[in-house]
């Protein structure tokens, strides 16, 4: 028989549920990826693997934030502590773990609920502070002095050179050629849509149409039958001066788009 | 083949609309430019793909009115691939550009491309139109998605009516630069979409909407 | 590819045109000819305005081409384009403008009898009935004035005598026959299925 539970206990149990869950997403979005880089690597992708990595550090950085919410109790105030440990196989423990833990015995228990870091990893940490502490103060000064003087003669070289870069760049940029000039866009345009500077002024080029009426006597020939029309060269613009007929067929022979 | 199936291909003729941005490049830095189109667009691992192209432009105007309204006329563009003499001729009608508001990016213009057989200049000489002017473009053109980029150099004929190289000169020191879109009418994305990429290639090029009624 | 020649097939008295074209399709039935779906020709015709000397321009679809128009001035220059050529003459209306009324279409069935094509079309203008043309082709062949007799021979025992003698254009590339009645859409009708098969 349960004891009726108190609003906080209610509270925690919730929590725990939420972060069950929140933990049971990500450990599937774990597997599946690892899944997918064992059996599918072949078809993964960087930008694929990317958004992989995107969802696992998202589900992550949820699990912080729920931590830290409000509602979340503070969990460190709550203790756990082994009542009972059995060397003998726990089938219903096998069967919440997912077969990793298979009984709860004097092996895994210390590891499964450490709280402080190994022994080694301690000594460690100790050794490191008691060195620390064997420092002098006016010898941490003088250490502190002398990094903090490192650092900023590398910041100000780092500073001058990328002061010197943008001014190279700027410079060179101010050095460089023009390469593009509104004058000759202009100019361009206009000669494709207008065809500025491409008329011909002289007589000859006026007459340019006529030299395609040099292929039509072929035409004629093939089509007999039909009405036929008085061919003129220029007929339509009417304004030929018979002069220069001459030159006219003397263009033919240059034409590179006769019909053969 | 079916009667039923031709009819209606016929009346369905949705009008295009092209939307340009013009620039230039002095001859000098044109391969930077071409390395970083290259780099933008589709096909980067392609070699340049290159054009060479006769354009004739050819007008028509009432003969009896040529005098009172020269603004009623007609222009034809022809193009002639210089590089492929098997493929079809083109004519081209470009309607007046359109500079819009401040919102659109980009000139607007009508333009129509008919695939034509190889005696459309005589064909469009018995209709009555002229030849007012002919150029040869040489250059090379990119395309990202439905852009197209070309850049490219315009050569005076010399002598009319012919195209081999010691025939042409150059005009300018500079190639044409060409972004456009061929698109039905209404699609302002693509105005976007093209500002977006003209701006990767400042200050190289300023590929800018160019108002033609500037040009005297 | 191939040469082909169009004739105009006269509507006797009493008769009407559907019937003859009934008659007309069970006889190439008859022959071995089988039906492999409909065909369509039609030709619009825009006049010049104010220009000098005025001009006419026909505009032909036919379904062998369907991605295709051809161009044909009253001079005889003809032009293969794309079928956006249509929308190119909506930008000259100012200068050529459609002959409302003048929209000649032929259609019909199309039938295959051996290396022949053969196109049984009752020709309308405007709307109304105004004869039959029968188009027939020689795949195999594409130089003219060698098909003749294979032609003749077939269509005589199709039309009678009125395939005895070969177009005027015969010893020509192209093939013409015009026709009292519908001269301008059988010549350039003629001239369309011609020009396909002709190098542009």
């Amino acid at each position: 028989m349960q004891p009726p539970q108190t609003n906080e206990e209610k509270q925690l149990d919730l929590a725990l549920d939420d972060l069950i869950q929140r933990v049971r997403e990500l450990k599937q979005g774990v597997s599946s990826f690892i899944y997918k880089l064992e059996n599918d690597y072949q078809n993964i992708s960087w930008p694929n693997m990317m958004e992989h990595f995107g969802v696992l550090s998202s589900g992550l950085s949820s699990i912080k934030r729920l931590l830290k919410t409000e509602k979340m109790p503070l969990l460190r105030n709550y203790v756990l502590f082994p009542i009972l440990l059995s060397p003998d196989r726990d089938p219903h423990l096998e069967k919440l773990t997912e077969g990793r833990v298979s009984a709860f015995n004097h092996e895994v228990v210390p590891d499964y609920l450490r709280t402080k870091p190994e022994p080694e990893v301690e000594e460690k940490v100790q050794m490191l502070s008691s060195k620390a502490a064997s420092i002098t103060p006016e010898v941490a000064q003088k250490q502190l002095t002398m990094l903090n003087k490192i650092t900023s003669n590398i910041l100000d070289i780092i500073n001058a050179s990328s002061d010197d870069w943008d001014k190279d760049s700027a410079s060179l940029r101010n050095a460089l050629p023009p390469t593009t000039s509104q004058q000759e866009t202009a100019m361009l345009i206009a000669a494709v849509t207008k065809g500025v500077r491409l008329r011909r002024q002289d007589s000859q080029g006026q007459m340019s149409p006529a030299p395609q009426m040099g292929s039509m006597p072929t035409q004629q020939h093939q089509q007999q039958p039909l009405p036929q029309k008085p061919q003129m060269p220029g007929s339509g613009i009417g304004r030929v001066p018979s002069a220069v007929k001459t030159n006219i067929k003397a263009a033919v022979t240059s034409h590179p788009y006769q019909r053969p | 083949m079916e009667a039923a199936a031709l009819a209606p291909s016929l009346k369905n003729i949705a009008p295009q609309q092209e939307y340009l941005l013009q620039g230039s490049i002095l001859d000098t830095h044109r391969d930077v430019l071409l390395h970083r189109l290259r780099g933008l667009c589709d096909n980067a691992e392609r070699n340049f793909e290159a054009f060479s192209d006769y354009e004739a432009v050819y007008v028509l105007r009432n003969s009896s009115t040529a005098q009172q309204s020269q603004n009623q006329h007609v222009t034809f563009r022809v193009r002639h691939a210089l590089d492929h003499s098997d493929a079809p001729d083109h004519i081209r009608y470009l309607g007046q550009a359109e500079l819009g508001d401040r919102s659109r990016h980009t000139l607007v213009r009508a333009c129509l491309d008919v695939a034509c057989s190889s005696n459309v200049r005589d064909f469009l000489t018995e209709m009555g139109f002229r030849i007012d002017h002919d150029y040869v473009v040489k250059g090379h053109f990119f395309h990202k998605g439905r852009m197209k980029v070309t850049v490219y150099k315009i050569f005076r004929l010399i002598q009319p009516n012919k195209t081999d190289p010691h025939n042409l000169e150059p005009l300018g020191q500079s190639h044409l630069v060409e972004l456009s879109v061929v698109a039905p009418l209404g699609q302002e994305q693509i105005g976007e979409d093209m500002k977006n990429f003209a701006e990767q290639l400042k200050p190289l090029v300023l590929l800018e909407k160019f108002d033609h009624r500037k040009i005297q | 590819m191939g040469v082909s020649c169009v004739f105009s097939y006269p509507v006797p008295e009493g008769r009407s045109g559907a019937q003859v074209v009934d008659i007309l399709q069970k006889q190439v039935e008859t022959m071995g000819g089988s039906k492999t779906g409909t065909f369509y020709v039609d030709c619009e015709t825009y006049q010049s305005v104010m220009l000098n000397p005025p001009k006419t321009l026909h505009i032909l679809h036919n379904s062998e081409y369907p991605a295709s128009c051809f161009a044909i001035l009253d001079s005889g220059a003809t032009l293969v384009a794309d079928t956006l050529f249509i929308a190119l003459m909506s930008n000259l209306k100012n200068i050529y403008q459609a002959w409302k009324g003048a929209k000649i279409e032929s259609k019909g069935n199309r039938f295959q009898l051996a290396d022949f094509i053969l196109k049984i079309g009752s020709v309308s203008l405007a709307g109304s009935f105004k004869g039959i043309l029968l188009e027939v082709e020689y795949c195999p062949c594409i130089v003219a004035s060698e098909c003749w007799a294979m032609l003749k021979e077939l269509l005589q025992s199709l039309i009678g005598n009125i395939a005895e003698s070969p177009p005027s254009a015969l010893k020509k590339k192209k093939w013409m026959k015009s026709t009292p009645q519908q001269p301008q859409c059988c010549s350039t009708w003629t001239i369309s299925t011609t020009l396909g098969k002709l190098p542009p």
